[in-house]
Parts: C-alpha cells; sequence; structure tokens
C-alpha cells in the first residue's frame, strides 16, 4: 500500500478547502488579546474554559463597529474559518461581532460614557453658568423638526433675544459630523453668548447622533456655554454629559434662556424700587430733621414778641402755615422799602426833577435804611425762611411792583390812580411802562389774602359797579 | 464686552441698594447713592432691551469676524 506524502502547502489548502464546509459560523466567547495593527486590522482571540480561537477582523469591518472591542467583553462573532497558512494555525475572520447581553448601542454608550469621564470632560467644573445676558443664541438643530419651533415659541416670550440657526440633520449617518461642526463654528463665531444644541424625542437609534463622540468634543470644546435638549426627560445622551446645561427637552432649553432673561429685568426692577423706597424714606427723615431744627433754631434767633407768637402760634399746632403769613407780611413792608430805596437813581433819572427829587430821596432813604435795618434784625431769625420770599424771589416768582410814574411809592389800591395816568411796573428782569386805561376798585379781596391779612371791602356791586371808563 | 458691563452694573446697583439700606449714610450720599443707582437701572435696562428680537437662518458659514450670509427663518407650522 502506498502511503500518499502531502507537501505542507497542499496538506494546509486541502484543510482549508475542507474548512469552507463549515460555511459562515456564529462563535461565542470571551474577547481577549486584543490588538490594533498599522493597517487597522483587529487581532483578537475568542476563548471559554475549553477551548481558544484566534480571531482576525479587518478594518474594513471593524470600523463599522459602533462599540469599542475590548478584553474581556462577552460577545457573538460571525466568520469563516481558515488555517493561516505561514503559520498553520486556525483563525476565523471576522465579519460582526455583537455585544452578548446588551445593545450594541448600549454598550457602545457605556463605552464612550466612560471614556470620556475618565478624561474628565463632565466633571461638574468644567461646567460654565448661563451668561448673565444670553441675548443672542446659536440653534443646532433640524429647521424642519418639532424642536426648532418648540424652541422658538418659547424664545417669542422676550422680545430681545437673536437667535443664529444653523440647521443641521439631527439622525442617520452623518449627521453626528454636521452637529459636530456646526457647533465648532458657532461656538468660534462670536456671534452668539450661548448654544442651544436641541433635538427632539425619539428612539436611542434616532437620537444616536448625540451620542457620537465627535459631537460630545465639539460640545466640551465649545468656547460659549451649551445648553443641550434632546429627546424627552428620560433621555440621556452623550452631549447632555458633555454640555454645560442640560435641559431635559429642546423647550426646556429655551425656557432656561428666557426666565434667564426674565429674571435680570426682576433683579434690575427691584434694586431700583428699592433704592427709590430707601431715599425717599431717608428724605422724609431728614425733612422730618431739619424741620425740627429749623423751627428751634429760629424761635431761638426770633425777636422775644414774635417768639412768644410763635410759640403761642406752635402749640395751635399751626405753626408752618401762620409763620409763613408773618413772614409774608413783614415782607411786603420790605418790599416797598427795597423798591423805594434801590430804584431811585434809575427811576429819577429825568433832568428836571433830578434836584428836588435827589433832595427828598437822600432824607427818605436815610429813613428807610434804618427802617430796613430794623427790620432786618427783627428778621434776623426768619432768614432762612425769608430767603425764598425775598424781594427778587417775589418778582422771580411772577409778582411785579406798579409805581406812579415819577413816585416811588409802589401802588396799593386802584384808586390811586386816573385812568390816562402814566404807570411804571418793575418786574423780575426790566420795567415795563404803559398807560392806564381803565381801573376797578377794589371789589374782591385780595388774591393773596389769609388770615392775617385784611382783604379790604366788598361792594356787593361786583366788579361793574367799580369799573370807570 | 456688553454682558459683562451689564453683570457690573447690576452688581453695583445692588450693592447702592445695600448702603442705601444703612441708616448712618447721610443725605448727601445717599442722595449721590441714589442718582447713581438710577442711572445704573438705566444702564441695565438698555442693556437688557437692546437687542431686537430676530430668528435667522445661517446659509453659509464664514470666516471668524465676518458675518455670515443669513436669511430670515419661520418655522413652519405643522
Amino acid at each position: 500500500m502506498s502511503t500518499r506524502i502531502w507537501s505542507v502547502g497542499e496538506l494546509v489548502g486541502a484543510v482549508n478547502a475542507s474548512l469552507k464546509a463549515f460555511g459562515e459560523v456564529w462563535v461565542r466567547g470571551e474577547l481577549s488579546g486584543f490588538k490594533v495593527v498599522g493597517s487597522g486590522h483587529r487581532y483578537f482571540q475568542l476563548k471559554d474554559a475549553d477551548g481558544v480561537l484566534y480571531c482576525a477582523m479587518w478594518a474594513s469591518f471593524a470600523d463599522r463597529l459602533r462599540f469599542k472591542l475590548q478584553e474581556g467583553l462577552a460577545v457573538l462573532a460571525r466568520g469563516r474559518l481558515e488555517v493561516y497558512a505561514q503559520r498553520g494555525s486556525l483563525q476565523l475572520i471576522v465579519s460582526e461581532v455583537r455585544p452578548e447581553g446588551i445593545g450594541e448601542l448600549q454598550l457602545a454608550f457605556e463605552q464612550l460614557k466612560a471614556k470620556l469621564a475618565a478624561e474628565g470632560l463632565f466633571a461638574p467644573e468644567r461646567k460654565r453658568p448661563l451668561p448673565a445676558l444670553p441675548q443672542r443664541l446659536g440653534l443646532v438643530t433640524s429647521s424642519t423638526g418639532a424642536a426648532v419651533r418648540d424652541v422658538l415659541k418659547v424664545l417669542s416670550r422676550w422680545p430681545h433675544l437673536r437667535v443664529l440657526l444653523y440647521p443641521v440633520r439631527v439622525q442617520g449617518r452623518g449627521a453626528e459630523g454636521e452637529i459636530a461642526r456646526a457647533v465648532r463654528y458657532l461656538g468660534r463665531s462670536g456671534l452668539i453668548d450661548v448654544l442651544l444644541v436641541v433635538r427632539g424625542g425619539g428612539s436611542l437609534e434616532d437620537l444616536w447622533a448625540f451620542n457620537e463622540e465627535v459631537v460630545a468634543r465639539a460640545i466640551a470644546s465649545s468656547p460659549v456655554p451649551v445648553i443641550s435638549g434632546v429627546g424627552h426627560e428620560v433621555d440621556f445622551t452623550i452631549a447632555d454629559f458633555v454640555a454645560d446645561i442640560r435641559a431635559a427637552t429642546p423647550t426646556q432649553a429655551a425656557e432656561l434662556v428666557v426666565s434667564r432673561l426674565e429674571a435680570q429685568l426682576r433683579r434690575v426692577d427691584q434694586a431700583s424700587e428699592r433704592a427709590q423706597r430707601l431715599f425717599a424714606r431717608r428724605l422724609e427723615q431728614a425733612r422730618l430733621r431739619l424741620r425740627g431744627a429749623a423751627g428751634a433754631r429760629g424761635l431761638a434767633r426770633l425777636p422775644a414778641r414774635i417768639a412768644e407768637l410763635s410759640e403761642r402760634l406752635r402749640r395751635l399746632e399751626a405753626l408752618p402755615r401762620r409763620l409763613r403769613a408773618l413772614v409774608q407780611l413783614r415782607h411786603r413792608r420790605l418790599d416797598g422799602a427795597s423798591a423805594r430805596l434801590f430804584h431811585w437813581p434809575v427811576r429819577f433819572g429825568a433832568p428836571r426833577h433830578r434836584e428836588v427829587v435827589t433832595v427828598r430821596l437822600a432824607v427818605a432813604a436815610e429813613r428807610l435804611r434804618a427802617l430796613l435795618q430794623r427790620r432786618r434784625l427783627e428778621l434776623a431769625g426768619a432768614e432762612r425762611a425769608l430767603a425764598a420770599l425775598s424781594p427778587d424771589n417775589v418778582l422771580q416768582r411772577g409778582f411785579s411792583i406798579t409805581m406812579r410814574e415819577g413816585e416811588p411809592a409802589p401802588l396799593r389800591d386802584a384808586s390811586q390812580v386816573q385812568p390816562g395816568e402814566r404807570l411804571l411796573t418793575r418786574l423780575a428782569r426790566g420795567e415795563i411802562r404803559s398807560l392806564a386805561l381803565a381801573r376797578q376798585t377794589a371789589t374782591q379781596p385780595s388774591l393773596f389774602a389769609d388770615g392775617d391779612s385784611d382783604p379790604g371791602p366788598r361792594t356787593p356791586q361786583g366788579a361793574a359797579g367799580g369799573r370807570q371808563a | 464686552m456688553s454682558k459683562e458691563t451689564f453683570e457690573d452694573a447690576l452688581a453695583q446697583l445692588e450693592e447702592v441698594v445695600t448702603k442705601l439700606e444703612d441708616d448712618s449714610v447721610g443725605l448727601e450720599e445717599a442722595l449721590k447713592l441714589f442718582e447713581r443707582g438710577v442711572k445704573l437701572a438705566r444702564r441695565c435696562r438698555t442693556q437688557l432691551t437692546q437687542v431686537e428680537a430676530r430668528v435667522e437662518q445661517l446659509l453659509a458659514e464664514a470666516a471668524e469676524g465676518e458675518e455670515p450670509p443669513t436669511r430670515p427663518f419661520a418655522a413652519e407650522e405643522g
């Protein structure tokens, strides 16, 4: 009998051919000895208690995996068996790997989450607060979804917001790249204060783009704070973990911005109202103190007679009004004196009267100066109160002094004037010369009379009765 | 820029209020504080309301510092 002698190559080739009979196999095992070589191909072993199987997964297949092949992972692998001729070892050429006991998306999620957490990307100290004045918003979402409507609806509550929408696809292959690009662009544009990255609700698969590393990294490196609002309350994405602020939904993300601005306005209003209230209170206190002090000082300095009168009046609790009336009365006299005293040189400049007038006035002036001096002393204690009522201020307030032309005495009674007489009226600024047309004798009390002054007789006939043509 | 001055002005406004609460501050000083508070509040309100509502959609990216092309955006009802 002849014994067939194989060449190695022939034998390995024959074994390989017979292995084809297994076709595609699914193998359950634990992943170990994982490594990636320069070409991107993955090599690992699958093992269980009873055996080891060497595996190779070419880069073109491995790159499609959403999760990472990791040491110790329980997996199901699909592939074909072959003998690697150069080494004579059996290996499984793997075309697909599935995690066992967990969805692959779930696994990918957990893996990325653990990785980024280890890098410190979720650390609370990295989180930036919402800016004080988030008025320019970047919005990264689909331009057609419910999310953009929800966001704009809430934002419309505050009429001082500028929104720049960067429309992106929010699901499907490639969406993560668009989202990441939009986040990077808007964040660095200098056009916005805060960035909203939102998407309405959907399945884990729908929301997947927000679980991609490229999106997470774009958010983490955004120069402006990012608010994420993806899916519903129960959905957490990697984007949520890495964002500065996680809102439960797109609506809530917008709500955060608007309520921030509303709160800021409230703060301003409250502070300014409080300042007004406090200042008004302070002013009232000061006014009360001042009144007390001025009253006391004034009394001490008034001549005894006035002090006595004032004291009595104060007891009657009518001090302010009465004192004012008193001051006013004295003041009217002063007005007359001042007018006569201070204005004669101007008033009596007409040459034919000058000499007579000058002599007469020299005497009058001396007398008046003395009178004025007395009055001044008498009123020294009430000086402050007087200031408001000084002759100048009286004129400033719109009163005027009228004299018959050529006569220094202020007119007090219309009956002193005949129609046709020339009059001179002194105002706060300047004088008016006028011709009396008619007069109306006192038919009504003085406009300014109060309890202390005599209003003069009333004539029952009324205004017309006293009129002369 | 504006957000810093807003925060700053608001903080100063609140400080003015705190100072006004102190009764030992004289009337002169209180008046000054109050006037300052009024100015600060006005500045804050101006900043809060200076932006005009606008929703725009980016049409293309532009280089940093340049205004990108946009068009007004209105979400379609649905």
